[in-house]
């Protein structure tokens, strides 16, 4: 009979809690509520733990979870807002930073986070010459590093040589922790250490998650870092999820079944799949978001170099190819010959953006939409053409300069990217009914990078860089002494007067802390680059996401992806 | 017969050292090296792709590079991965027994069904059950292997009936051993069958030629005439003499082991060294792309090493001295 009766009870019980589960479910719809898993894909393997001697992106994806810099930029005002440290000040010459870090915070092992652990990053770590990263090269200004030091166990100054405008968005470098790292400095081995092969539980950072588990080749886990320090604005600690689950599937079809099938929560779309996938939207309950175009550039740009190959003595560029493309007028007929409007049908299913400046449109503040724009326009290519003297003088269908050469070049891209190969088969037949002869070859990638940085035996390339909202971050590119100055690079002085003024507008950028006098001038190099055209820019990609209808707080943009404000999300 | 294994041993030695000369200098024929990528992100600087090439010792003589990269392996160090930056055996660890155990199921497989199959086909010659079998054989062989993977995922896909892709469930760890040798099975499934079934053609075939040649030879007129049952006649005399020289093609088939798979493992999502060795290629790290075609080149000469020594087991004709 007792026996009876506690069964009774117990099922009682559980009618009760189902109940009061209803009502809740009822009742807090739009309340964050805890628990359960947000289950992604990846096309490949993490390579690293390591965030400082890591070199490629796709570790970031798994150690932007994890840790945490002093400073973080919101993804969706694109501005920077306090993360470890909770204020700062700068000094009156603007080259003296001081950091107050977020008291009580703990790393995921239970050790307190301190001014320690930021100078051993950078002193131990960035500045260490035993290690190779390419954090270091953000922290230079010059040869000059900056100086990090202890005020308190919180507070960290950081001395610079001279002013650094993206000083304080350089500042979300994640900060590793001296405790679990500083032997491994000491004895030579950091560059080695942090790998794939590392015991998920030695991984510490100050994240919102912390790694538990990872099998190579098929997923890794990241589970809720329950010592967190963030709370949401209610007072909730962060995060809401449980676990985040990478599934490492490299092909994108298999990874397309699986987000049909419900194991995946998020995709993100090839144009050509949209019209596919937008029409199931309601039946497999998920939602497809296009937060606008893709960062980085996409572009067509002639060989300027003039300089002589030292052990040679010859000319690196054909002079009378060069004589074409450092002419403007050239330059200019070509930009009007670009497609773009076919480029995005063909390529992207209608679904791509023309690209008219160096920043993308989804950089914000320092994007500036009133730059030179050359509507695609044959008739109008060919007049300038041959108000420049490049015309058919011989009828044989080919345009001739003024001296009496055919027009005829060679034209690569790397072969490993089909999108580039498609546009430049694109421009390649629009070039050719303006009459000029076009060589188009595509080239293993290595081939092309040593021709661009070592032999420079080429006349024209398309290509793309990676791009992101500081513009001087691009200084490499646009700066005439910069390596990847791709048309002339590492010029002594510079070879123009628009590169000079280019020079200068760098230069004096990236010392200038008036956010606006900044725009000024990065608004001016961006008219003056449309204007001369060193590079002629092409399309570039929508950034579009399938995700589930399942998940709250849900703010995708292009900058940060469906899920930058990861500690927020939770599941409906 | 030992002093032959031991011969056969020693001779391997030589053949392993030209073979990794042979690759260490394909793979530096081609222009440029695994930092050239790093050169077009606008925030790495070249010295900083100085350092790396210092670090990974890639300024050295060639010849530098291949000789400290030989004397490691004595150590049996296979030098570091670029790409990850922690030592090739690491890297590759666990993946390598992945995709043994892909192979090996998928070999069971072929052997298991094609063997049978073509028997079959021989005993009916030109009958029924031989001209489908046939039929079906010209199918599967016509058909790629990373179709057929497709198709089977878009049917599990609407269906549920097995895993989509991968190699354990996300509780695996949960499982007794029992439950952890099915789950794999089911994982294993798709994979498995996409890369037999063309093997099964093309095995089925053979297997059929060899019986309808053994079965056309006198002894095995002698053996009907003088009145043995059928069934003996061909499992016990015909068979044992179809199917020697498929025992040196098994051996080639262990060569295949770590590498024949690489397409299917990417459709699959099945972790193992495919997609690894492609994108080391691809890259250029060097060493990862050692490291493995070694272990594929070692396969290959245990295998044949092995069909060899079963050859002596069987067939009473055949002697080494």
């Amino acid at each position: 009979m007792a026996y009876f009766f506690s069964n009774y009870h117990c099922f009682l019980r559980s009618v009760f809690i189902v109940f009061f589960f209803l009502v809740s479910a009822v009742a807090r719809a739009d309340v964050p509520r805890y628990g359960g898993s947000l289950i992604l894909s990846s096309t490949s393997d993490p390579k690293s733990f390591n965030d400082i001697t890591a070199q490629e992106t796709s570790t970031h994806t798994v150690t932007g979870n994890i840790f945490e810099g002093l400073t973080r930029l919101n993804a969706i005002t694109l501005k920077v807002e306090p993360a470890l440290a909770q204020s700062w000040e700068v000094s009156e010459d603007g080259r003296a930073w001081t950091f107050h870090l977020r008291p009580k915070v703990v790393w995921n092992d239970g050790l307190p986070f301190s001014a320690d652990d930021v100078v051993f990053t950078f002193n131990d770590l960035i500045y260490n010459e035993d290690i190779v990263s390419s954090a270091r090269d953000i922290f230079k200004i010059g040869d000059e590093i900056f100086k990090v030091e202890k005020v308190d166990d919180l507070t960290v100054r950081f001395t610079l040589p001279v002013k650094f405008a993206p000083f304080l968005q350089s500042m979300s470098q994640s900060i590793l922790p001296k405790h679990k790292l500083a032997k491994a400095v000491a004895e030579k081995k950091f560059n080695f250490t942090w790998g794939i092969d590392t015991p998920p539980a030695e991984i510490v950072g100050t994240g919102p998650f912390k790694l538990e588990s990872y099998r190579p080749g098929e997923r890794f886990v990241l589970v809720r870092n329950p010592l967190y320090w963030k709370k949401s604005a209610n007072g909730d600690a962060l995060p809401y999820l449980d676990r985040i689950i990478y599934l490492i599937v490299q092909n994108q079809d298999t990874a397309m079944l699986k987000f049909l099938d419900g194991e995946v929560d998020l995709i993100s779309l090839r144009g050509f799949e949209y019209p596919m996938i937008k029409p199931l939207e309601a039946k497999k309950n998920f939602t497809v978001y296009d937060s606008g175009p893709d960062f980085g550039s996409s572009f067509f740009v002639f060989n300027q170099n003039t300089s002589r190959n030292p052990k040679t003595q010859k000319p690196f560029v054909d002079p009378v190819k060069s004589k074409w493309f450092l002419d403007i007028n050239f330059r200019r007929a070509i930009a009007h010959a670009i497609d773009k409007t076919k480029m995005i049908e063909i390529l992207m299913n209608g679904l791509g953006y023309p690209q008219n400046s160096d920043m993308s449109e989804s950089a914000g503040f320092f994007y500036n939409p009133n730059v030179e724009i050359y509507e695609y326009d044959l008739s109008k290519a060919k007049r300038i053409l041959s108000d420049a003297g490049y015309r058919d003088r011989d009828g044989d269908g080919v345009i001739e300069d003024s001296s009496g050469h055919p027009i005829e070049f060679n034209l690569f891209t790397n072969s490993g990217n089909v999108e580039r190969v498609q546009i430049a088969s694109i421009i390649r037949h629009d070039l050719q009914s303006l009459g000029m002869k076009v060589n188009f070859l595509s080239l293993e990638f290595n081939t092309l990078v040593t021709k661009l940085n070592a032999t420079f035996d080429w006349d024209a390339i398309v290509l793309g860089l990676t791009g992101g909202i500081e513009p001087h971050f691009g200084k490499n590119v646009w700066h005439s002494t910069g390596g990847l100055h791709l048309w002339y690079p590492q010029q002594k002085t510079p070879a123009t007067a628009w590169e000079k003024r280019v020079d200068e507008i760098f230069d004096q950028g990236v010392q200038e802390l008036d956010e606006n006098k900044r725009k000024t001038l990065y608004d001016e190099f961006q008219v003056i680059i449309s204007r001369q055209l060193p590079l002629i820019y092409t399309v570039l990609n929508s950034n579009l996401y399938a995700v589930r209808n399942k998940f709250g707080n849900l703010h995708p943009t292009s900058f940060g992806g469906a899920f930058h404000n990861i500690e927020e999300i939770y599941i409906k | 017969m030992l002093r032959y294994i031991l011969k056969r041993l020693i001779t391997t030695l030589p053949l392993l050292l030209g073979m990794s000369l042979i690759l260490f200098a394909l793979m530096k024929m081609t222009p440029g090296n695994y930092f050239d990528s790093l050169k077009l992100n606008p925030q790495i600087s070249p010295e900083t792709i100085d350092r790396y090439i210092k670090l990974y010792q890639l300024d050295k003589p060639l010849l530098v590079q291949y000789f400290s990269w030989l004397t490691n392996i004595l150590h049996l160090e296979f030098g570091y991965s670029f790409f990850y930056n922690i030592p090739v055996a690491n890297v590759i660890g666990g993946r390598i027994w992945n995709t043994f155990i892909l192979s090996f199921v998928s070999l069971i497989l072929t052997w298991g069904v094609a063997i049978p199959l073509g028997i079959c086909a021989a005993i009916y010659r030109n009958k029924f059950a031989d001209r489908l079998i046939q039929f079906l054989s010209y199918v599967a062989l016509s058909s790629p292997s990373f179709f057929i993977a497709m198709l089977l995922l878009y049917f599990v896909s609407q269906s549920g009936f097995l895993p989509l892709g991968g190699m354990h469930s996300a509780n695996y760890e949960e499982f007794n051993w029992i439950g952890r040798f099915f789950d794999v099975l089911r994982h294993v499934a798709i994979p498995a069958i996409a890369l037999s079934i063309a093997s099964i053609g093309a095995l089925q075939r053979i297997m059929r030629g060899n019986m309808l040649e053994v079965l056309g030879q006198q002894y095995i007129l002698t053996a009907r005439a003088k009145g043995l049952p059928e069934q003996r006649v061909i499992y016990v005399h015909a068979l044992r003499n179809a199917i020697n020289p498929l025992i040196t093609l098994l051996g080639y088939e262990f060569s295949g082991l770590l590498s024949g798979a690489a397409l299917l493992e990417i459709i699959c999502s099945w972790p193992g060294l495919g997609a690894l060795m492609l994108t080391a290629v691809q890259s250029k790290d060097i060493y990862l792309v050692m490291a493995t075609s070694l272990m594929g080149s070692v396969l290959l000469i245990m295998g044949n090493l092995l069909a060899d020594i079963l050859l002596v087991r069987l067939d009473p004709r055949i002697r080494y001295e």
